[in-house]
């Protein structure tokens, strides 16, 4: 169990992180969500015991990170990084006995890892000729190698193709099935909808939202429906309505205003677009995301919306 | 094995491992011996530097007095021959590279002060040396004659006798002391040492612990170790490498040397007591520690290789100024600011080296000296590693070093 309390982190005149709370239960999978530059890598690097918070204190099952610690948590650290001259499975056996895990069960758990990512041809290589998105996989099984009970990662799926993402959140649900504590962060909302059980949502250091991701979405579920269709909306036309619209080339997330039916929207769209699918459904996390973070005219949510 | 250990252990195999490592390790020993055998060979004569002799003429002089003393200039290479005219053509003369100078005899030698000697090199001391020593030593003895004394006596009466030093210690006892020359060159030997072996590893281990900024790998090992942990184990796997290629190259050249050296008469390890060897050693070594933390710090602080030369040369300064000093130091011991040069710890091993050499250094002054030295290296460790952790906030920025310490606040 990770706990914090009210840990407060300045650089200079900026504050990166204001009074964050939250505790992570043993076998979960956590999710600190937040835009770029919102703390989610500072609170990260604090836990790891990286950077030292300001104020507050970060509890490990009840007292402070010990050294001895460090060796049951497995960190994949923003900044990816591999000794390009060294040999990957050399490297790899090297970072895991720095966490006190060796012999042969260490030597077998990388064999399974290399191969359930398509690695094996790279074990005596060195990593200089591996693509970015390789590379991201070698220091995820560094991250993991040791079979920490902790594992934290650091935006953990940014830049790897959804192939890649897909075999990434699969061995991320599995760790977490087995009792693995992972505590991630991201600005991918699809993902973390999928996998997290829980999350806390932060802007600017400080916290916006927390608590599970079915609690959070029924708070927020009223008047939301998701529209397919084909042809050109006006949404001028939608106005008196509507609050807020998601729009994608081929769908819309739409909520509607206090009062407005789904049935009189259905009506209006009716007219000028041929609808393929019509649902009243709970918002997805990135609607809810974007409505509570960025909002209209605030330029790091409409940034994020795109990326999602 | 500890995590201490297992980094030394990566390290020290990362840098044996090395193509260019083993190629050093290989060839070095031939490169030391071109680098050292070879300039002495040259310097040992004048020829050997390919410079012809010098050509002399003596205005007006006797040409028996020249036939006498031109043997003795010719061991210097030094061609003397006696000249007629007038001095205006004796100066075109020179001017044109007939002579490379001359000196105006006057014809009574036997109450002359002064003889001048024209040249149109400014900085020629050798040849004006040599003149006035054989001129000068051939004049006085012309001139013990005229006064009567037998021309056999005159070589030993006009000897002066050599000093000789012996110095008395605090404990009364009487010992030998080694001269100057060897005091220089023992001093010079372990500044030479220190000088390379910094430039060579320093920047090995300064690149190390910049290349896990570069690489990016700072964070994953911070995961797992004490930033202090990770100083150290770089510092001393590099160190361990080096010493490791010292011992061989030392083995192969005192092999090389004791087959080859005795044909080139050059001769090893001349005046150098088993004490004065273990002080080098122990001065190189806590030398060699506090350089390679300075660099290691200075790894920690920069952004790139560049950035790392940048800031490391001021570093090696410090080795020069004893250098620069050393005949001071050798002669002055005990004057305040080369006791303050020996405390401080960038200078303490070679300026406390030469006060021990020449016995002036007491022995609180000895253990003061190695205890900063030691506290130096562990400070400057502990302040590379507050830079190391700093690093990571300021990824891609150059820093001053000033920011770099305001900065550490914000850890």
């Amino acid at each position: 169990m990770i706990e914090l309390q009210s840990i407060s982190k300045s650089f200079g005149q900026v504050k990166a992180v204001d009074k964050i709370s939250f505790t992570t239960r043993e076998g979960e999978i956590f999710g600190l969500l937040g835009p770029n530059g919102a703390g989610k890598s500072t609170t990260i690097k604090m836990i790891m015991n990286i950077l030292t918070p300001d104020s507050g204190s970060i509890l490990f099952n009840g007292s402070p990170l010990r050294e001895s610690d460090k060796d049951r948590i497995g960190y994949l650290p923003e900044e990816r990084g591999l000794y390009r001259k060294v040999k990957i499975n050399q490297m790899l056996l090297y970072l895991a006995s720095l966490k006190n895990a060796d012999g042969s069960a260490v030597e077998k758990r990388l064999d399974t890892w290399l191969a359930r990512f398509d690695l094996s041809e790279w074990k005596t290589r060195t990593p200089e000729a591996l693509s970015k998105g390789m590379a991201q996989k070698v220091q995820f099984i560094a991250s993991v190698l040791h079979d920490p009970e902790f594992l934290f990662l650091d935006e953990p799926f940014s830049g790897l193709d959804p192939v890649s993402t897909d075999v990434l959140r699969e061995a991320v649900l599995e760790l977490g099935s087995r009792g693995t504590t992972i505590l991630f962060s991201t600005h991918n909302m699809e993902v973390a909808e999928r996998i997290c059980s829980r999350i806390l949502v932060i802007d600017h250091g400080r916290e916006v939202i927390s608590g599970s991701v079915a609690d959070i979405k029924s708070r927020y579920g009223h008047n939301t429906v998701a529209v397919e269709f084909d042809g050109v909306i006006d949404f001028g036309s939608l106005a008196g309505m509507v609050r807020n619209v998601s729009r994608f080339p081929r769908w819309v997330e739409v909520e509607l205003l206090e009062g407005a039916s789904p049935q009189a929207l259905l009506k209006c769209l009716v007219g000028q677009v041929s609808v393929r699918r019509f649902e009243v459904v709970s918002p997805s996390l990135h609607r809810i995301f974007v409505e509570l973070v960025g909002g209209p005219g605030k330029a790091e949510g409409e940034r994020m919306g795109g990326t999602a | 094995m500890s995590k201490l250990a297992r980094i030394i252990r990566m390290e020290f195999r990362l840098t044996v491992a090395n193509r260019v490592f083993i190629v050093l390790t290989i060839l070095g020993p031939f490169l030391i011996a071109a680098v050292t055998i070879l300039p002495s060979l040259l310097s040992t004569s004048v020829a050997g530097m390919g410079a012809r002799a010098t050509k002399i003429a003596l205005l007006g002089a006797d040409p028996r007095f020249v036939q006498e003393i031109s043997p003795i200039f010719q061991q210097s290479r030094i061609e003397v021959s006696a000249a007629q005219g007038s001095a205006e053509s004796l100066d075109s003369q020179v001017r044109a590279g007939t002579y490379d100078g001359y000196v105006v005899m006057p014809a009574d030698l036997s109450e002359v002060t002064r003889l001048e000697y024209v040249t149109t090199s400014s900085s020629d001391f050798r040849v004006m040396g040599v003149l006035q020593g054989v001129i000068g030593k051939a004049l006085v003895a012309q001139r013990l004659v005229k006064a009567g004394i037998d021309a056999s006596q005159v070589a030993s009466l006009t000897q002066v006798p050599v000093f000789e030093m012996r110095q008395l210690t605090k404990g009364g006892e009487k010992k030998e002391n080694p001269d100057f020359i060897t005091v220089m060159v023992t001093g010079l030997t372990l500044a030479m040492l220190l000088y390379m072996t910094v430039v060579l590893y320093g920047q090995v281990i300064g690149r190390s612990v910049l290349t896990e900024k570069t690489n990016k790998t700072v964070e994953i090992m911070l995961s797992s170790v004490r930033p202090m942990d990770l100083l150290f184990g770089k510092i001393l796997g590099k160190a361990l490498a080096s010493l490791l290629q010292y011992g061989i190259w030392v083995t192969i050249s005192a092999a090389v040397l004791k087959l080859i050296g005795p044909r080139l008469g050059i001769s090893i390890g001349a005046g150098l007591s088993m004490g004065t060897l273990a002080y080098l050693v122990l001065f190189f070594i806590l030398a060699f520690f506090l350089y390679c933390s300075l660099y290691a710090a200075l790894g920690a602080a920069s952004e790139d290789e560049q950035h790392l030369g940048q800031l490391a040369w001021p570093v090696v300064i410090f080795l020069v100024i004893p250098v620069v000093m050393i005949s001071s130091i050798i002669t002055m011991p005990r004057a305040p600011v080369i006791v303050g040069l020996s405390l401080f710890p960038l200078t303490a091993p070679i300026v406390m080296f030469l006060r021990i050499l020449v016995g002036a250094a007491e022995p609180w002054e000895i253990l003061v000296s190695i205890g900063l030295i030691l506290a130096a290296t562990i400070a400057v460790i502990w302040l590379s590693a507050q830079i190391f952790r700093v690093g990571i906030l300021m990824t891609g920025k150059r820093f001053s070093f000033l920011e770099v310490l305001r900065l550490v606040r914000y850890r």
